[in-house]
């Protein structure tokens, strides 16, 4: 079959090689050179220390990378192995292949679930190569969920300064627990577990040929566990570590997380319409931490393109918001620093005739996304000004209250949904 | 038979290991005896077997199963006489069947004259025969054998109001072998056993045969040296005589015990047995091959002698906890199965009666570097009695048929030295010689042909190793070699049928015949060699250029 | 004299009956073709009107922009535009079909033009509908990304993407059309490389620095402009 032609006649035979196993843990990498071989040394560590006899096997899966990443990964694992430090009872495996010569997330999920579904594994973890703070914890944290208990998917809490992820605080996070119900603090998750009945089943969907899927698999990953009433569940890692970022990468970001999001609304109408609510679910440790050191912001910055958004985009926006969602905008836009603020209100109120905007493909859907980024700036701001002087229970109250907000408008979002144009 | 003839015998030996209390009783007291060994050589003869370790067969009080001699010249009464012994020896010898005898050089029961003339008092001869001491307090660094039933290497002797030392049970004090007169004495208590005809000792505890303080008494340079000097006393008036040490450690402590060709001929290889087990196990062959990459090169004339099980328990000792745990949690879920850092169960019993599997771990054994030892009973899946106490459960009765006693003994079944086998899997009705070889394709008519196959070859007995090393780390794999004659073995250690490629490149051009069967398979090329293999199941290649 | 008069009278009388007899039928066949053109050009307006509405072609205008161009110029919306459009041709057509068997011999020649012209103009109509199009969704996208990108007057850059690709757009359609080519070829060429040229100059001199930051970004890794750029992760 065409669409299966991804798995190459090599990795397969690595794969009839290795045979079934008990656990997996993939890692999708793209010139991680950097960062690779310590994180492949401590996740085979991770393994050896929590699951000494279970057939165990790493599976990279490359996007092209012409750092030597690939290398460097079979190097970890043959150096850890000879040396005396770890023992190993069996034999651990490491598979490496490259999947395409240009990287793209959702082919490389879709080659770790293959993989695990053609060994039988029963539970997999997939390992961001950005995530250089893992400890050996992390390996037990993901995957004891999955394997001695019977969760499908367990999704990460981490420690992280009380600014990274705005995206996430603000929007992704809020929106996915008052549309779908469930308080899932990082639907974008980069290290997650899961269980080999629900990989197999997302295999399944044919979801892989749309361009949204491929690029935001991860938060279609968890969307398909929710709509398939799996088991979820949280596990605190650790500290995520903070990678520096372009503010260039905001709209890519969005595309893969908000556009993702919005994608999966349609389809899955009949799992989110009907709930109120949100119901909390299983965490091992914190939910949250919030560290507190000073980080550098440019907030001029954020206020000025937020400004200039809503002056500039005013015809797109046209097509976007409401009247009065547009002008209480160019109202705010109009303010002095001091005084700005948006509000929460306001804010859910944005998000949600972007999404039925999104829904009814006013304009093209990929510019409706990145007309949100201005928007989402102004917001960004207005959060850091509030919580600038805040404890970390001040921000979690601040978020919390902001997902009561989104709780609370969702019959809005219904009735943009479902009214006339 | 194509073995060279420059070689030193006991390269190409099938050993048996038998108790001749444990064999065939002839005159119905219920112990078997010398006789009743004698009238069952032809059975060995069949099996294939061409050489036979006895194991002690000395007067003693037997509160270790004879290990604790009270007399080195002699043969226990319940057995027969020395003459019994003398016949049975020419019927071996007639049968081309060697005789290899236990030699325990490192104690004597209590009971032996030497001992209660030593502890009679302190300035008799024999005083300094053993090694006695004031306080329990001396070498403190050597560990304790017998874990579950002593508490010190030290015992309080009464009579002698002293310690005296001793490695194993209380009741078997040390011999001290920095005394020269020991030491000769018990030079001639080998030369008696080796004029009368014997082929071989295993000499029984070998490590422990010298202290020194600061030391863990074991491995001595000392004691290589006592043993080095037995060795050469034995190349001077005897030989093509063997000795085989039992020596329960890691390979590279075990190396000297070879030295340069001037010490022990063979030795037991511990580590490797419980990793073949684990190894079936763990479906992997790792701890297989990371074993035998780890064993030291031996001299020429030295050889590793193999064994899947013993008389003893099936030793964890040279396993790291990881290990042992799982090889308890694997094999032992019963605690009552565990004994002194071991499992107390037979071959079959441990493999489940799995039939597919006992012929892969029996197929490594004949196929991995080294001369087999088969321990009786094995051979036709005899089960065990772990209620039995110490490692006895292991030791009952040879069952030669369904009948009475399972045709071991004409005696009153209450009055057999221990209780057959009995229960409906194990039992003397189910699993006994007469029946099995009535069937074409029993447990015992497969053995005989295994070893059939393997004496058509010098390579598993002499020959080199190379491991290949295939994706798939459920197969084993590798060849053996001597000059021209190589050997493709490839075992599949899985419950599962597997696909393996083989990189063959090597050998190239070469058809692969399989030994079993004699049906040629594809050649070795320049492409993966693809096998596929059943469940457990093993090949046995010969590799022929023509 | 009279008599002269009435029979040269009845003479013309007779030839004009005559030839009147002999266009009669022609006439006639006008008229039918026609009326049947005219059935023929009712039920293709409402079969396009039907597949139009099928596939939201008021839609696909509405993004293109057009909608707003109509709605502006007071007409009716692109469906029913289209659909008028395509029944006046169709009924034109057949009308001229029939005009041509009265057999007058110059007319034949335009007929003939008139209808090789005809799909001319579909395609430079269909030129510009989809230049329309791809000019809206140009220059949209121009604004979305110059506004995300903090570049200044990011409104400019969009209406000028706009309006360049909307000159294109009917150059090309002209020169499909065949009016005034060589003319609007030329001038689309003047104006394009001016533009081109002052833009050039503009983004050479005056945006110095804007091409740096834009080269640094592209080709340049890892150095960030560290005034400008904060910590801060969105995800």
């Amino acid at each position: 079959m065409a669409e299966e032609s991804f798995l190459t006649d090599d990795f397969l035979g690595q794969l009839i090689s290795v045979g079934e196993v008990d656990l997996m843990v993939g890692v999708p990498t793209y010139n991680n050179a950097k960062t690779i071989g310590s994180i492949v040394e401590t996740i085979q560590a991770g393994i050896l220390t929590f699951f000494p006899r279970e057939r165990a096997v790493i599976i990279n899966a490359d996007g092209g990378s012409r750092d030597g990443t690939r290398q460097l990964v079979n190097a970890a694992i043959g150096g850890a192995q000879s040396s005396s430090k770890l023992y190993a009872l069996r034999t651990l495996r490491s598979i490496s292949t490259e999947y395409a010569s240009s990287p793209a997330r959702g082919t490389a999920l879709r080659t770790i679930l293959a993989a695990a579904e053609l060994l039988r594994a029963k539970a997999c973890a997939v390992i961001s190569p950005e995530s250089t703070l893992i400890t050996t914890d992390w390996l037990a944290a993901l995957l004891r969920p999955v394997y001695a208990e019977t969760f499908d998917l367990v999704l990460p809490t981490y420690r992280r300064h009380r600014f990274d992820g705005i995206l996430l605080t603000n929007l992704l996070y809020p929106m996915t627990r008052a549309v779908y119900g469930l308080r899932i603090r990082e639907p974008y998750a980069l290290d997650f577990a899961f269980s080999g009945r629900l990989g197999s089943q997302f295999l399944a969907q044919n979801a892989w040929h749309e361009e949204a899927a491929r690029a935001g698999s991860e938060i279609q990953f968890t969307l398909a566990a929710i709509a398939g009433e799996f088991r979820i569940c949280q596990s605190f890692l650790g500290t995520k570590e903070h990678v520096e970022r372009h503010s260039a990468d905001l709209v890519p970001a969005l595309r893969q997380t908000v556009g993702a999001l919005f994608s999966s609304l349609e389809p899955n109408l009949s799992v989110w319409s009907g709930k109120t609510g949100s119901q909390a679910i299983l965490t091992t440790g914190a939910e949250q931490e919030f560290t507190l050191q000073p980080l550098r912001i440019n907030r001029k910055r954020l206020r000025g393109m937020f400004s200039t958004g809503v002056a500039e985009l005013e015809s797109v926006f046209q097509s976007i918001l409401s009247s009065s969602t547009l002008a209480e905008l160019q109202r705010i836009a109009g303010m002095d620093e001091t005084n700005f603020c948006y509000s929460a209100e306001l804010w859910v109120k944005t998000v949600y005739e972007f999404a039925a905007a999104y829904h009814k493909s006013v304009i093209n859907r990929d510019h409706i996304i990145q007309a949100l980024a201005p928007l989402f700036r102004g917001r960004a701001f207005t959060f850091l000004m509030e919580n600038r002087n805040g404890s970390a229970a001040n921000v979690e109250e601040n978020i919390e209250a902001l997902c009561l907000e989104f709780e609370r408008m969702k019959p809005y979002l219904l009735k943009l949904w479902n009214g006339s144009e | 038979m194509p073995l060279k003839q420059d070689e030193p015998w006991y390269k190409h030996a099938i050993i048996y290991q038998a108790h001749v209390r444990t064999f065939y009783d002839s005159n119905g007291d219920g112990i078997g005896d010398f006789r009743g060994l004698d009238e069952k050589l032809d059975y060995l003869v069949d099996l294939g077997i061409n050489a036979i370790w006895l194991m002690p067969f000395f007067p003693s009080p037997l509160r270790d199963d004879g290990y604790d001699i009270a007399d080195y010249y002699s043969v226990h009464p319940s057995y027969g006489i020395l003459e019994d012994f003398k016949k049975f020896l020419v019927s071996a010898h007639e049968r081309e069947i060697r005789v290899i005898i236990e030699m325990v050089l490192n104690h004597t029961s209590d009971q032996h004259p030497w001992f209660q003339e030593s502890r009679s008092s302190q300035d008799n001869p024999r005083r300094d025969w053993y090694v006695w001491s004031n306080t329990d307090t001396r070498y403190p660094l050597a560990h304790i054998n017998f874990v579950d039933t002593e508490m010190s290497n030290w015992a309080w002797d009464t009579v002698s109001k002293s310690y005296y030392w001793h490695r194993f049970f209380s009741h078997q004090p040390d011999l001290n072998y920095d005394n020269p007169a020991v030491r000769e004495e018990m030079w001639s208590v080998m030369k008696f056993w080796l004029e009368l005809g014997v082929d071989g000792f295993r000499l029984d505890a070998v490590p422990y045969l010298v202290e020194r303080e600061g030391t863990n008494c074991e491995n001595l340079p000392e004691t290589h040296a006592v043993i080095k000097e037995l060795r050469r006393k034995l190349d001077e008036h005897f030989p093509g005589k063997m000795l085989l040490a039992e020596a329960n450690q890691w390979p590279a402590e075990l190396r000297p015990y070879f030295a340069d060709g001037n010490e022990f001929h063979m030795a037991f290889h511990f580590p490797l047995m419980p990793r073949m087990f684990m190894g079936v196990k763990l479906e992997d062959r790792k701890p297989i091959t990371d074993i035998l990459r780890q064993t030291p090169e031996i001299p020429a004339s030295c050889q590793w002698c193999l064994f899947l099980r013993n008389h003893d328990e099936l030793t964890l000792e040279m396993l790291t906890n990881v290990e042992r745990d799982y090889m308890n949690d694997s094999y032992a879920q019963d605690k009552a199965m565990r004994l002194n850092l071991g499992i107390r169960r037979r071959l079959a019993p441990l493999l489940e009666k799995d039939r597919r599997r006992i012929e892969l771990m029996n197929g490594m054994l004949m196929s991995l570097p080294g001369t087999p030892s088969i321990y009786y009973g094995d051979e036709i899946g005899m089960g065990d009695n772990i209620n039995l106490g110490d490692r006895n459960g292991v030791r009952t009765p040879m069952q030669w048929s369904g009948g009475w006693n399972g045709g071991f003994s004409a005696a009153e079944p209450e009055k057999l030295y221990a209780p057959l086998i009995q229960d409906p899997v194990y039992g003397y009705p189910a699993v006994n010689v007469l029946s099995q070889k009535r069937t074409q394709h029993s447990l015992l008519n497969w053995m005989g042909r295994l070893i059939a196959v393997r004496k058509t070859t010098g390579a598993f007995g002499s020959g080199s190793i190379e491991f290949l090393y295939p994706g798939n780390q459920r197969i084993l794999a590798y060849v053996r070699q001597l000059g021209e004659e190589k050997i493709l073995v490839v075992n599949n250690l899985s419950n599962a049928a597997q696909a393996v490629e083989l990189d063959l490149r090597r050998y190239k051009g070469n058809i692969l015949i399989e030994m079993f069967g004699q049906n040629i398979f594809p050649r070795a090329g320049e492409q993966p060699y693809l096998l596929t293999l059943g469940p457990y199941q093993f090949y046995w290649f010969r590799l022929r250029r023509i | 004299m009279w008599k002269m008069i009435v029979s040269e009278l009845t003479q013309a009388m007779q030839e004009l009956a005559a030839s009147f007899a002999h266009l009669l039928p022609r006439i006639i066949v006008v008229v039918i073709m026609a009326l049947v053109g005219w059935v023929v050009a009712y039920l293709l307006k409402v079969i396009l009107g039907s597949i139009l509405r099928l596939i939201q072609f008021d839609k696909l205008s509405e993004n293109a922009g057009a909608s707003q161009l109509l709605t502006k110029a007071a007409l009716p919306s692109a469906t029913n535009l289209l659909c008028r459009f395509v029944f006046w041709v169709a009924w034109l057509g057949f009308i001229l079909l029939g005009v041509q068997a009265l057999g007058i011999v110059g007319l034949q020649e335009q007929i003939a033009k008139f209808f090789l012209f005809l799909p001319r103009l579909f395609v430079a109509l269909l030129i510009m509908f989809f230049g329309l199009l791809l000019a809206t969704f140009l220059s949209r996208a121009t604004l979305l990304a110059a506004v995300n990108a903090n570049f200044p007057s990011p409104r400019l850059l969009s209406v000028s993407v706009r309006t360049l690709i909307i000159i294109f757009v009917l150059s090309m359609a002209f020169e499909e059309v065949g009016v005034a080519e060589e003319t609007v070829l030329m001038a689309f060429g003047i104006a394009f490389g001016a533009l081109m040229l002052g833009l050039a100059i503009a983004f050479g001199t005056g945006g110095k620095e804007l091409a740096q930051q834009f080269l640094e970004k592209r080709f340049g890794q890892g150095k960030k402009d560290e005034g400008k750029e904060d910590e801060l992760s969105p995800l």
